[in-house]
């Protein structure tokens, strides 16, 4: 592995050298790469944050301590250290310093926390006169998460203390102030994670030691206005944040380090700490259905199944190579009946967590149909789901769905009753003492093929006989679902005929017993006939009549010869999420280059436009050379090779058209009709690109986004193990690479080895590939023809990306993450190893984020573009991380199960709803291997899968063009599936999504601001002369088109299906208001005239 | 609870609806039931049916001062209704929901209330902002509120605009009268200042609003109750109180000297949100006893029904009721309130309108804009809604501040200017009484029949229920039905 980590380290440094290189021309805003490498979390937080030298002391400090302590520990360090008379400014300084860089250690210097979510520390001063502290959050500490945002303000008292300041002493309105800052929070901002009554906010307001503090961060007036100490009579979301998400709802964890570090004047935050208690006298769990994800029905997005759904998706324990993280599996073929669940479609879940990620594994249950003429039948692959779709009259049941222990340990929800499977089955009789030694039916190779495994219904009885398990799952059905009565009505159909080849029945109303108990079946000329094995394992299960009782399974076990389980204890119900993901990232309008052009370019920011006007004048800023006093847009002058210093930016005139075409020459491009700029620089500077990069990204078709990197941005889905046949790259370049063996240990030679993924390479979108291979010839262009160097990529196909470096990247983090090319998918995603995800501290519940070229990134990036608003350094690659250490990375990345098999115990032991914590001495995960050197490798996966991508690519809300048919498929799909009732998503979708954005629209409408359609000025109320200061057209922001998008629609399902009047009502009243404000009365009236 | 139903009708005694979810509220529903049961079976057992005005018999038999069999009124025995609509926008909503109409519709309120200003004397000598030149000598503008706001240094800047430029006008904070008088101004309000240019600003050194002049009292030989925000299908909807208060406009309910009150009452002006409406904030159909529209207005028409037909009812709709939610509101559409438009006695009018009630100006305005108006200026509140009827009243608009909660139409004309300073001004929204007598002005607020909302519980906001106002001829009262 660690030949793996320095060869990386070695590429890095070889595109380093280049970038140096390149930079050293003077062409940029600087002459380095701004990009530093971290190996590890204490140079990340050094990159990130600083001070300098930190990053030596923490790991000094990380030998003997853990995390949290390291970070308080180094906060006091910084903050105390001496300053010369004690100035107040300075120590000031060092406790901002301090605060931030404690927070980065927090949160493994990844997010933007701590440089964003802080704007800054003041030591002030209470009535009494003595000196506090005061921290200022701002809005992106949500980045931070609860946790990290409650210790930040604990670490603040301990800086506080360390600096010997008094505490902060709120007076009655301060403290009203804050309660009435989060009523109105959640009330016109958005609701907080946890809603605190007045009380506990008083009481946190009145405690805390530290003066929880921030920007105003929403144009939203208390009236609690013009506090003395309070500069803002706006919310301050970030102090909130900080105060209710923070330290009010991770009290108990703070209460902890508060006692940890004998920190004083926290005890009152055991008021909210009251840890709900189990039940001492050991009583039953019971697990409700719940049903907070089908509270919202949004248009196009179906339901899959309503809560705990009978034919719902059936929970099936184990993880495949291809989920975890938030990814769960769910058969190709159930993915290609609903066409709405493509590779890395988001769903929206009962349990365990809120979303997932669907992807495929086909060596689990797929769909139960029904179709039109009448058939039952199992689909149990891709193929067939697409031939029969459109024959299917009901869905039956969807399937399983796959869910890795990891994801209940994770989400801490209790275990649920497993699904009877093969895995399971096969594990019985491998431990049951009648099974001999020799393993006569090869359960040693079958246990983790069991998909090959075909077993007669002979023999699965004489099998469950014989060594004394309970009967295959093949052969048990959903009993559970039907009533002992119906039961015995369906016996007493069988036995009015006999079983030869196969059971033939005359048709009857009991044929829908068989359905729901998913029998597979035909009909043919009015009559139902059953297959020899179903027909036998019926027969033979239903021995004599039941007796009455509210358990079948457990009536059923009273006559049934051999033991039958209950196939489906646990049935999880889902709708559709966001969709899949994979596109190039462009700002809208998408620029070439960042170069401001003003509104010379026209709507379309066009350069050569704005050249056809010689000169422009915009705001700009540009660098001056300190001996000769030549000012130009390079970092080295041009004239005599000092180094320039960037001047303040400002209005000047320049003329384009000679600098255009100067660039062109330079880089050799003849013609372009288009390379977009910008309109203005948002950065502080002002400094533009050099008008080349623009060219040369024209000439190559790609765009840039905000700090001058390209981005290709995917859904995040989770790979531990491939195939090269999968990623479509050929074993000798995958030996090349270092995967010289198969996760077995045997040596790789076939394109269907299975191979374990390495942690930082990944597999990425043939779109992005293709986006890529635009890159690299961007990239090889501006070294060749701008830089002066040679060409370095030399790519032509896809393939040729193989192994070459990339920079992950997420949004609302810092820090980007090395990666390494390995292979491609048709699916729009990108696969990684769950801790290159964790490391980003994204999760795979349709998490996106962006990839990048790392000599892009290396050549191009510069803080200096980034904007100087708050929020402007986040999704920028401010450090590079160029080594994973998982001990180093979001700890969800510790749940990932790592079995070969799920033990037989988690199957027992899950219907007594156990927390997963009391189940974990029998389970491997990656938590178990931290800091050992199987933490890198031999993390297995319990279920294969023969294809990561198999089934749809997109989901059909993506194919279908208007949101008409997206709701139309979503209600006869609706309809299909049993474990859905149609008229509550029709009434779903009116009541979530309809009404409401009509009704939003509605009152929009009537307080509209106006627009310019040539400046994009945009005025709160029409100026009375009715134009734009600029002369230019004003046009509505909320159009007429906006404000009855969904009427139509709406009326229609109203008038089509038997819904709610109330809500039939409430549409009616909103036409008559709609109508009112488009249709003059005037225009009526007439139209009236002419008939009287 | 179905063991009250199960109970009566052990009994063969049936219970309507309201009586029902009336004896559920009480302390002890069974031994009331029980109780009753042996009251009904005592007095020979001939009810079938129990409703909720048997209820109140049962109930108020043990304090017989309150009620009296229901006499004759002292009420002439034909009345002369001197009743005029002076403005109402129903079915005269013209705009079209386009760009054109938002410019006219700003112009109309800037040229209406321009004109009010241009006739204040200090006014007389405006010019256009575009004429503006720098100078010592004092200019005088109109213009409409764009924005305001402070400096870092306290002073006070507003934006001006008329139809030929915009400029800042500052108000300096040494000038401590102005200052404090400036705060109250809003966006989009006009207003008129003296001041000197100084360079891209004027400093004003007094600013005018359109105001009120002091008006005669009208002399009145009548009495005209006032109530709002009744809210009925609402589970929160005081019924009783309801019944109570028209129990007592008919004359069967109150002491001598209120009943004599009722017999003068010849109008009762009803200021929106009659009914509770549906789909008018997320989730409200969990707090509705009455979940259909047609049905909550049928409810409305027994209850308003009942009251006695020589009274002319004035009922304009508010944000809870169905008609458009932008102002100003079209009369509550008949289609909806087809049993009400029955009841002979009920003019139905706009959001806001102006009458005549035999010669009492009287402007009715639901009140949306107080929450604008509450948010923007300090020291106003919901509770003292008689101040801000006060500022409306000078700046001559109902509902000045655009672009926040109260959505406006785009009509061509500006329905939300006060041309013509009414007698009475009569609100209600904030179910909360407030009543003023501001320049020979009567302001008033009528209140709720709505008990606290849980909303309301929320932000502390506790309602006056029950409380109805009646301009007795020229002197206020107030009534208490609860």
């Amino acid at each position: 592995m660690m030949d793996y980590f320095n060869e990386l380290e070695r590429e890095t440094e070889r595109l380093y050298e280049i970038a140096r290189k390149a930079r050293a021309r003077g062409l940029d805003v600087s002459t380095t790469p701004e990009i530093p490498l971290a190996k590890d979390l204490a140079e990340r937080v050094e990159g990130l944050v600083g001070p300098e030298g930190i990053a030596r002391r923490i790991k000094e400090l990380e030998g003997d301590r853990g995390r949290e302590e390291v970070a308080f520990q180094i906060a006091a360090e910084i903050a105390s250290q001496a300053v010369p008379d004690d100035d107040p400014e300075e120590r000031e300084k060092l406790a901002d310093q301090a605060l931030r860089t404690a927070l980065a250690i927090l949160t493994e210097g990844v997010v933007a926390a701590p440089l964003e979510g802080i704007a800054r520390v003041r030591i002030k001063e209470n009535f009494d006169k003595s000196r506090y502290l005061a921290v200022y959050f701002a809005g992106p500490i949500r980045s931070a998460g609860g946790t990290a945002a409650a210790l930040s303000v604990l670490i603040a008292d301990y800086i506080r203390l360390a600096v010997g300041l008094d505490r902060y002493k709120p007076v009655e309105r301060e403290i009203e102030r804050y309660v009435e800052e989060v009523e109105l929070y959640e009330s016109e901002v958005t609701n907080l994670q946890y809603s605190p009554k007045p009380d506990e906010v008083r009481l946190a307001a009145s405690k805390i030691p530290v003066e929880v503090t921030g920007e105003p961060t929403d144009k939203v007036e208390v009236s609690h206005r013009d506090l003395e100490r309070v500069e803002t009579n706006n919310i301050r979301g970030g102090a909130l944040l900080a105060m209710v998400e923070g330290v009010i709802q991770k009290a108990p964890k703070v209460l902890k380090y508060a006692k940890q570090l004998k920190l004083e004047g926290w005890d009152w935050l055991e008021k909210f700490s009251k840890a709900p208690k189990k039940g001492e006298g050991e009583e039953k769990v019971v697990v409700k259905a719940d049903s907070k994800y089908v509270e919202d029905i949004i248009g196009g997005r179906p339901v899959l199944a309503y809560p705990s759904e009978k034919g719902a998706f059936r929970l099936r324990y184990g993880r495949a190579r291809n989920t975890g993280l938030a990814a769960m599996g769910v058969h190709p073929a159930t993915m290609e009946l609903l066409q709405f669940l493509a590779v890395g479609t988001q769903m929206k879940i009962e349990r365990p967590g809120k979303g997932n990620c669907v992807v495929p594994v086909d060596t689990i249950d797929g769909p139960v149909v029904k179709l039109r003429n009448g058939d039952v039948i199992r689909i149990e692959d891709a193929e067939t789901a697409s031939r029969v779709r459109s024959e299917v009259e009901e869905i039956l049941f969807l399937g399983d769905m796959l869910v890795a222990f990891g994801e209940f340990l994770r989400n801490n929800h209790v275990l649920m009753p497993a699904g009877w499977c093969e895995e399971w089955w096969i594990q019985t009789i491998l431990s049951s003492p009648k099974y001999p030694g020799d393993d006569p039916l090869n359960l040693s190779y079958y246990r983790t093929r069991w998909n090959e495994l075909e077993v007669s219904a002979g023999d699965a009885f004489r099998i469950s006989e014989e060594y004394d398990v309970p009967l295959h799952p093949r052969y048990t059905y959903f009993y559970h679902d039907v009533t002992v009565r119906e039961l015995n009505m369906l016996r007493e159909w069988l036995n009015t005929s006999q079983l030869e080849d196969e059971l033939v029945l005359e048709l009857r109303p009991e044929k829908r017993i068989l359905e729901i108990l998913g029998v597979p079946h035909r009909v043919k000329d009015s009559r139902v006939v059953i297959g020899h094995d179903d027909a036998h394992a019926l027969i033979k299960t239903l021995r004599k009549p039941l007796e009455d009782s509210s358990d079948t399974v457990e009536a059923l076990n009273r006559v049934s010869p051999v033991r039958i389980m209950k196939k489906a204890p646990t049935y999880i119900g889902t709708r559709v999420g966001r969709p899949e993901k994979t596109k190039e990232r462009k700002m809208r309008p998408a620029p070439h280059v960042l170069f401001p052009i003003g509104k010379y370019g026209g709507s379309r920011r066009n350069i050569p436009d704005a050249a056809k006007k010689g000169s422009i004048t915009v705001e700009i800023g540009r660098a001056t050379c300190p001996s000769c006093r030549v000012s130009s847009m390079q970092s080295i002058c041009p004239s005599c090779g000092s180094r320039t210093v960037i001047g303040e930016p400002g209005k000047r005139n320049i003329n384009l058209a000679a600098l255009l075409k100067r660039a062109a020459e330079n880089v050799s491009v003849r013609k372009l009709d288009e390379i977009k700029g910008v309109e203005g620089m948002i950065s502080a500077e002002k400094f533009p690109e050099p008008l080349e990069k623009g060219i040369l990204r024209a000439k190559n078709d790609v765009y840039t986004f905000k700090d001058a990197t390209i981005r290709h941005d995917s859904t995040d889905l989770p790979l531990t193990h491939f195939t090269p046949r999968e990623v479509g790259v050929s074993v000798e370049r995958l030996r090349e690479l270092g995967y010289t063996r198969d996760c077995y240990g045997d040596e790789l030679e076939d394109e269907d080895q299975i191979l374990e993924l390495r942690v930082q390479d990944v597999v990425i979108s043939e779109d992005c590939a293709d986006y890529l291979v635009r890159v690299a010839n961007f990239v090889d262009d501006l070294l060749e023809r701008f830089y002066d160097l040679e060409r370095f990529y030399n790519v032509k196909t896809r393939e040729d990306l193989v192994g070459h470096l990339i920079a992950g990247l997420a949004p609302h983090t810092s820090a980007a993450v090395l990666g390494r090319i390995i292979g491609f998918t048709g699916a729009s995603a990108c696969y990684a190893h769950p801790y290159f995800h964790s490391a980003k501290r994204r999760n795979c519940d349709s998490d996106e984020d962006s990839v990048m070229l790392l000599l892009d990134a290396l050549l191009n990036f510069s803080k200096s573009y980034l904007p100087s608003s708050r929020g402007g350094s986040m999704d920028a690659p401010l450090v590079l991380s160029t080594r994973i250490d998982p001990e180093e990375i979001d700890d969800e990345s510790h749940n990932i199960d790592t079995m070969d098999m799920i033990p037989l115990e988690v199957y027992e032991r899950s219907f007594d709803h156990p927390r997963p914590s009391e189940v974990l001495d029998v389970i491997d995960n990656v938590e178990k291997r931290l800091g050992k050197p199987e933490q890198y490798t031999g993390l297995m996966f319990s279920h294969n899968t023969s294809r990561i991508d198999e089934g749809p690519k997109v989901c059909l809300y993506k194919l279908l063009p208007t949101m008409k048919e997206k709701v139309e498929s979503q209600i006869t799909l609706a309809e299909k599936i049993r474990a859905v009732d149609q008229r509550s998503v029709v009434e779903g979708v009116l009541m979530s999504h309809f009404l409401p954005d009509m009704m939003g629209n509605i009152r929009a409408f009537s307080r509209q601001k106006v627009r310019c359609t040539k400046c994009n000025r945009k005025y709160r109320r029409i100026p009375l002369s009715g134009e734009c200061r600029c002369g230019g057209n004003l046009v509505l922001t909320v159009s007429k088109g906006s404000v009855i998008k969904y009427l139509e629609i709406s009326k229609e399902l109203a008038s089509r299906y038997p819904i709610d009047p109330y809500l039939m009502q409430r549409i009616e009243i909103l036409e008559y208001g709609v109508n009112s404000l488009f249709e003059s009365d005037r225009s009526k009236q007439s139209s009236l005239d002419v008939f009287l | 609870m179905n063991e009250i139903i199960g109970k009566f009708a052990r009994e063969g005694i049936l219970i309507e609806d309201n009586a029902y979810f009336r004896l559920r509220e009480m302390d002890d529903p069974a031994s009331v039931s029980s109780e009753l049961i042996v009251k009904i079976k005592s007095n020979g057992g001939k009810f079938t049916v129990l409703t909720s005005e048997m209820l109140d018999e049962f109930f108020e038999i043990d304090n017989p001062a309150e009620i009296k069999a229901r006499g004759p009124l002292m009420v002439p025995a034909e009345r002369d209704f001197d009743f005029e609509v002076i403005s109402d926008t129903s079915n005269r909503s013209y705009t079209s929901g386009e760009i054109g109409d938002m410019i006219a519709y700003f112009n109309s309120r800037y040229s209406s209330l321009k004109n009010l200003l241009s006739k204040r004397p200090e006014l007389k000598g405006h010019i256009p902002i575009a004429d503006l030149r720098g100078g010592e000598d004092v200019v005088s503008i109109i213009g409409m509120v764009n924005d305001v706001r402070n400096t870092k240094n306290n002073h006070r800047i507003i934006e001006l605009e008329d139809d030929t430029g915009e400029i800042s006008v500052v108000v300096h904070n040494e000038n401590h009268k102005l200052f404090e008088k400036s705060e109250k101004i809003v966006r989009d309000e006009v207003v008129g200042v003296h001041g000197t240019k100084k360079g891209r600003f004027v400093v004003a050194s007094e600013i005018f609003h359109p105001g009120v002049p002091r008006i005669q009292e009208k002399e009145m030989d009548f009495s005209v109750a006032f109530i709002s925000d009744v809210h009925i299908g609402s589970q929160t909807f005081l019924e009783d109180a309801f019944m109570k208060f028209v129990k007592w406009i008919n004359g069967d309910f109150g002491s001598e000297e209120q009943r004599s009150l009722a017999a003068d009452v010849k109008y009762l002006v009803v200021a929106g949100d009659i009914v509770d409406g549906i789909g008018i904030y997320p989730g409200q159909e969990k707090e509705l006893l009455i979940r259909d529209i047609h049905e909550q207005y049928e409810e409305a028409a027994r209850l308003f029904g009942d009251i006695r037909s020589d009274i002319k009812i004035v009922m304009i709709p508010g944000n809870h009721d169905s008609s458009r939610i932008a102002e100003p509101q079209p009369a509550i559409p008949e289609e909806y309130a087809k049993s009400l438009y029955s009841i002979r006695n009920i003019e139905f009018l706009s959001n806001p309108s102006l009458v005549s009630l035999d010669g009492v100006r009287t402007l009715i305005y639901h009140g949306r804009s107080f929450d604008d108006m509450a948010m923007s200026v300090n020291g106003l509140s919901h509770e003292r809604s008689d101040l801000i009827m006060e500022e409306l009243l000078e700046k001559r608009h109902l509902a000045p501040i655009y672009g926040e909660r109260t959505p406006l139409a785009s009509e061509i004309e500006d329905h939300l200017v006060i041309d013509e300073v009414p007698h009475v001004l009569h609100t209600g929204h904030v179910h909360i009484n407030a009543y003023k007598k501001y320049k020979g002005v009567h302001l008033i607020n009528s209140g709720t029949f709505q008990s606290q909302t849980e909303f309301q519980k929320i932000y502390n906001i506790v309602p006056t229920c029950g409380q109805v106002p009646v301009l007795n001829r020229g002197v206020m009262k107030l009534l208490e039905f609860s």
